[in-house]
């Protein structure tokens, strides 16, 4: 028995040499698929030698040519403040839609477990119904009702209160005036700083006994901020009216961006629903009965053992629904509200290139996704469960 | 005395699930009498207020589109041909159950039985119903009529053939499920041949496109996935990047970039058709779907299995083949078939996008037709659309639901 | 192919033990040299040397993690060794790809958690890889396949699907099915960790049944009854390397080292 170091074993033939095989396949796959992109590309290169039409991203800064209704962009603007505008149009409805369609579908999916048989057949019709068709069919049923037949002209405009105005040019509701930007900073701080005071009361109560009471504390530090920076960048609040052929003042909100909201949440939250559902189910049984056993009230039980487990099972399919309403938003085109998707077909109208426009609007959803499933996974990393 | 012991147990259950507690039993009272009042409100539309002639006059168009009069009777044979082939491969997918001893079935009374069909098939039963109620003339009749006895013979067949088939040798079963898969092909492509692809329009379309994507990105997404999920660096990063482009992009976008811009990347002379790009942007796209949906089977696979089957010196092909992709599959059907119901519901983009002529395209054109413009006739169009889809989706995810159970495979 | 026999027991000085020595005069059937695996920062396998010897039943015990599943698993090359040389009849296992096969076809490997494929009958399972892989035809496999559960004594479940039978029967399977490609050595990965107790013997039975009719066998247990009576030689592992080599009267008798009396004091 030597007492060599390592040896290695002989080097076998190439061509029975796993190493070399797994190599070999690698580069046959993609020389295939390489083939493939290079005839696709010259196809392209000719068809567009012959049409005529320019591939470069140069159109961005030609002149648009039309309007987008709401927010003043001149027709000799270029196209690619249009493509912005649309772009912050899609993050409106999408942001919006996001929030609204989680809380409705969370209370829809806990309706689907209620005890009171009446709240789950009800909340199992919405279900089984609006998962079941197209999300489409539901825009243009929406778009009907909402912009149609449902809401009054101008001149018959219902105003609820005297502090908003219901018309088939919109909703108008009142709203502030001032920079969005810094309102939304002086929020954040606000948060930052109830976060704080909870964090400092926690500790206090830890250390002494005393009493906690951060919700209170919390609040209190939350609305004492907002309301110094509000006076202080100098906020105020206007209240539409109705003036001859719009509102004025206050913040109008498009019927075709209503539209798509509706559409995009009673969808979504369908969905959501489900989600919330089976994740709630997915929480072990003897979870809960742990619980009982430990003299948990029923909501105490959802709110401190149930929700927070089933919340970690639900992160990822969730995810994917927030991913799709954005990709969703997209039909727009179809009912007139100009975010990106339906921005960038009309300058293809007016004579952009197809392929580079389409391909840029690709490109920022893919950039958009990303970004969102990146956040999700992270967010996913940090709940999960340390396991052995 | 029956009623009494009736009476009390659904006395005892309304108090456990609608009057457990006062605010239970005001909840129940309050939106109990909403939904009944939404529902006689819905009723009183539907029977009484509603003008259903613009469908009535359409139904062709809407489930068929511009497919020739003359010729409507090739569409029935073809539809019965599939009801043959569906109800065959049921039959013999029992049948083999039957001989594992593993088809549970229960005795039952003819009435038992048509009351359990029913229960399982009521939202096709009540789609056929209103297709029947909106018909004008005997042809729907007819029609189904002759596909359901086709059904019904195909279940038949099949279950009568599964013993010899089973025990037959290997190339017969092979010639015999060449034979299975190839007849749904004839039935399209004989079609096809009356009118061109274009012409097609309706509900048709919108079942003809979605069949043909998901059987077209299948074997694409299966290759994707193994793709993905090998440990070769330069496979793995281009599966991945096709995959997660397909998955980040908008189906719509998809559409519209392709209505306005597939010619350029083929040669002109085989510039297909609004159908067939389609057909293709579908396939592409779901095939990404289908490599993410099968990449989860495979992992739902456990390890030991590609370790034994190592451990017995079977290739990795084989591998592959025989142990971990049958596997594989099986855990994923349900969600192949979500998957499928997607691609159902998302044919009506098409329409939008690429002028395809599905139902959902028809269904907005009828009411702009002379005798009916003007008239807002939109709501009604669009509700005998939404229940098509309706019933469609419904049905097939009330079976998919059903066939997770039997599998014990899924959520 | 070597045929050493050393036969002199005169290594007790070493404090690695030498478990090249074996028992009795036999052919070597497995080798071992210098064998090192690594995962990642860990050294699961650190300088391993063995030879095995046909018809020799070696037990292999130990503390978990101390590699001794691993030890096997290089063997058929389930896992991939970093350092050293492993043989196997002759055939050196390396990135050579037909060796690979050669060996997994000349070694049979029984699993803790069975892995039978679920999907396929009982007889399917067993016949599986002797149709694909010696590409034996359909009628002859069977043959064999009813012949290997009479064997393991469930001639009456080859229908079956894995899932009817229970834990036992399995693993009863799992031993047929390597059997089936009449290998010559048998691996086994912790066989009975998985079982409930009143099955665990049924099993044992059919591996010292193996044992008798002169199957070479490399078994992972923590079975001790089973290393007192079947064993040829008692292979104590710790923390990837040999501590102690030694007949099972010797090895449970009279231990030499410290580690194995701890190990022996903390199970027995």
């Amino acid at each position: 028995m030597t007492a060599a170091a390592t040896s290695h074993p002989v080097r076998p033939p190439f061509w029975r040499d796993v190493r070399v095989l797994r190599w070999v396949f690698q580069i046959v796959v993609l020389a295939v698929v390489a083939l493939v992109l290079a005839w696709l590309y010259s196809n392209y290169r000719t068809n567009v030698a012959r049409t005529k039409i320019p591939t470069n991203f140069k159109f961005l800064d030609r002149p648009a040519n039309f309007e987008i209704p709401g927010n003043g962009m001149s027709q000799t603007a270029p196209v690619r403040n249009a493509l912005v505008q649309g772009l912050l149009n899609t993050l409106r409805v999408a942001v919006a839609g996001l929030i609204l369609a989680t809380v409705l579908g969370t209370l829809i999916g806990i309706g689907r477990l209620s005890k009171n048989a009446v709240i789950r057949a009800l909340c199992t019709v919405y279900v089984e119904t609006i998962r079941n068709i197209p999300l489409l069919l539901l825009l243009l049923f929406a778009n009907l009702g909402l912009v149609l037949q449902v809401l009054p002209r101008l001149t018959n405009a219902w105003q609820p209160l005297g502090i908003a105005v219901f018309s088939n040019r919109g909703i108008a509701i009142p709203w502030y005036v001032g920079s969005g930007w810094t309102l939304l900073a002086i929020i954040t701080i606000g948060i930052i700083g109830a976060r704080l005071v909870a964090l400092w009361r926690q500790n206090a109560f830890d250390r002494t006994g005393a009493p906690a009471r951060t919700g209170l504390w919390s609040a209190a530090v939350f609305v004492a901020t907002t309301a110094i920076g509000w006076i202080a960048f100098g906020y105020h609040v206007t209240t539409p009216e109705v003036a001859e052929r719009i509102t004025i003042g206050g913040m109008r909100l498009d019927p075709s961006f209503f539209a798509l909201l509706f559409a995009l949440v009673v969808y979504t939250a369908s969905h959501i629903a489900e989600i919330v559902r089976g994740s709630i189910q997915a929480v072990d049984r003897g979870q809960d009965e742990a619980a009982q056993a430990l003299a948990f009230s029923g909501f105490q039980r959802l709110w401190f053992v149930v929700l927070p487990q089933a919340f970690r099972i639900a992160v990822p399919p969730l995810g994917n629904q927030y991913l799709n309403l954005i990709k969703n938003s997209s039909l727009g085109a179809a009912i007139s509200y100009f975010e990106l998707t339906n921005v960038t077909q009309i300058s293809v109208a007016n004579s952009s290139p197809p392929v580079p426009a389409f391909a840029l609007a690709l490109a920022v959803y893919l950039v958009i996704s990303l970004v969102v499933s990146g956040l999700v996974n992270v967010w996913n990393r940090r709940l999960a469960l340390v396991t052995r | 005395m029956n009623s009494p012991t009736r009476m009390s147990r659904f006395r005892a259950w309304a108090r456990h699930n609608l009057f457990r507690t006062w605010p239970d039993g005001i909840v129940t009272v309050v939106f109990g009498s909403l939904a009944i009042y939404v529902a006689l409100r819905l009723l009183n539309y539907v029977f009484v207020t509603g003008r259903w002639d613009v469908v009535r006059r359409n139904l062709k168009l809407l489930l068929v589109g511009r497919f020739p009069d003359d010729e409507l009777y090739k569409v029935v044979i073809a539809v019965a041909v599939s009801a043959l082939w569906g109800g065959v491969l049921a039959g013999l997918v029992i049948g083999r159950q039957r001989r594992a001893g593993t088809y549970i079935e229960q005795p039952k009374t003819p009435a038992k039985h048509i009351g359990l069909l029913v229960a399982r098939f009521w939202p096709i039963l009540a789609g056929v119903a209103v297709l029947l109620a909106l018909s004008e003339s005997f042809g729907p009749w007819i029609a189904t009529l002759v596909i359901a006895a086709s059904a019904l013979a195909g279940r038949a067949v099949g279950l009568t053939v599964a013993g010899p088939v089973s025990s037959a040798p290997l190339p017969v079963k092979a010639i015999l499920g060449l034979v299975l898969a190839a007849v749904p092909l004839v039935a399209v492509v004989a079609l096809a041949n009356v009118t061109g692809w274009d012409d097609w329009g309706g509900f048709m379309v919108n079942l003809t496109i979605a069949a043909a994507a998901i059987v077209l990105c299948f074997p694409l997404g299966v290759l994707l996935a193994l793709g993905r999920a090998s440990k070769l660096p330069l496979l793995k990063a281009t599966c991945t990047a096709y995959i997660e482009i397909f998955r980040g992009s908008p189906l719509f976008v998809l559409l519209l970039l392709a209505n306005n811009a597939l010619e350029f990347f083929v040669p002109r002379s085989i510039a297909p058709g609004v159908v067939v790009r389609a057909v293709i942007v579908f396939t592409l796209f779901t095939a990404a779907y289908v490599a993410e949906i099968v990449r989860g089977g495979l992992q739902s696979v456990p390890p030991g299995q590609d370790e034994a089957a190592k451990a017995l010196g079977l290739s990795p092909a084989r591998t592959t083949l025989l142990i971990t992709m049958p596997q594989a599959l099986r855990n994923v059907i349900p969600a192949q078939i979500g998957q499928f119901i997607s691609l159902f519901k998302d044919v009506t983009l098409a329409g939008t996008a690429m002028g395809v002529f599905d139902l959902l395209n028809v269904g907005r054109g009828i009411t702009k037709q002379p005798e009916f413009a003007g008239l807002r006739l939109d709501v009604e169009s669009l509700a005998f659309v939404a229940l098509l889809f309706w019933v469609g989706s419904y049905t097939m995810s009330r079976e998919s639901q059903r066939l997770e159970k039997k599998l014990g495979v899924g959520t | 192919m070597s045929n050493d026999s050393s036969n002199d027991s005169s290594n007790d000085s070493e404090v690695n033990a030498d478990a090249t020595t074996m028992v009795g005069n036999r052919e070597v059937i497995i080798t071992l040299e210098h064998v090192v695996k690594r995962f990642g920062d860990f050294t699961a396998l650190n300088d391993v040397n063995l030879r095995v010897g046909r018809k020799e039943v070696v037990v292999v015990i130990g503390p978990s993690g101390s590699g001794k599943s691993t030890l096997i698993r290089c063997i058929n090359r389930l896992e991939q060794h970093d350092e050293g040389r492993i043989l196997v009849d002759g055939t050196e296992l390396s990135d050579d790809i037909r060796n690979i096969q050669e060996i997994r076809r000349e070694t049979g490997m029984v699993f803790q958690q069975f892995n039978l494929f679920p999907h396929l009958s009982v007889i399917d399972n067993i016949t599986l890889a002797p149709r694909q892989v010696r590409r034996m035809p359909k009628r002859e496999a069977m043959a064999l396949g009813r012949e290997l559960l009479e064997q393991v004594k469930i001639p009456e479940q080859a229908y079956k699907y894995p899932r009817q039978l229970s834990g036992g029967q399995q693993q009863r399977v799992a031993i047929a099915r390597a059997l089936a490609m009449k290998p010559k050595v048998m691996l086994f990965d912790e066989p009975t960790s998985a079982l409930d107790p009143e099955m665990i013997n049924e099993v044992l039975d059919t591996m010292k049944d193996l044992a008798t009719e002169g199957m070479t066998m490399i078994v992972v247990t923590h079975e001790m009854t089973f290393a007192r009576e079947v064993a040829d030689r008692v292979v104590f592992m710790a923390e990837g390397s040999i501590v102690e080599v030694g007949t099972p009267e010797h090895f449970f008798t009279n231990p030499r080292e410290e580690r194995t009396k701890l190990f022996l004091s903390q199970i027995l």
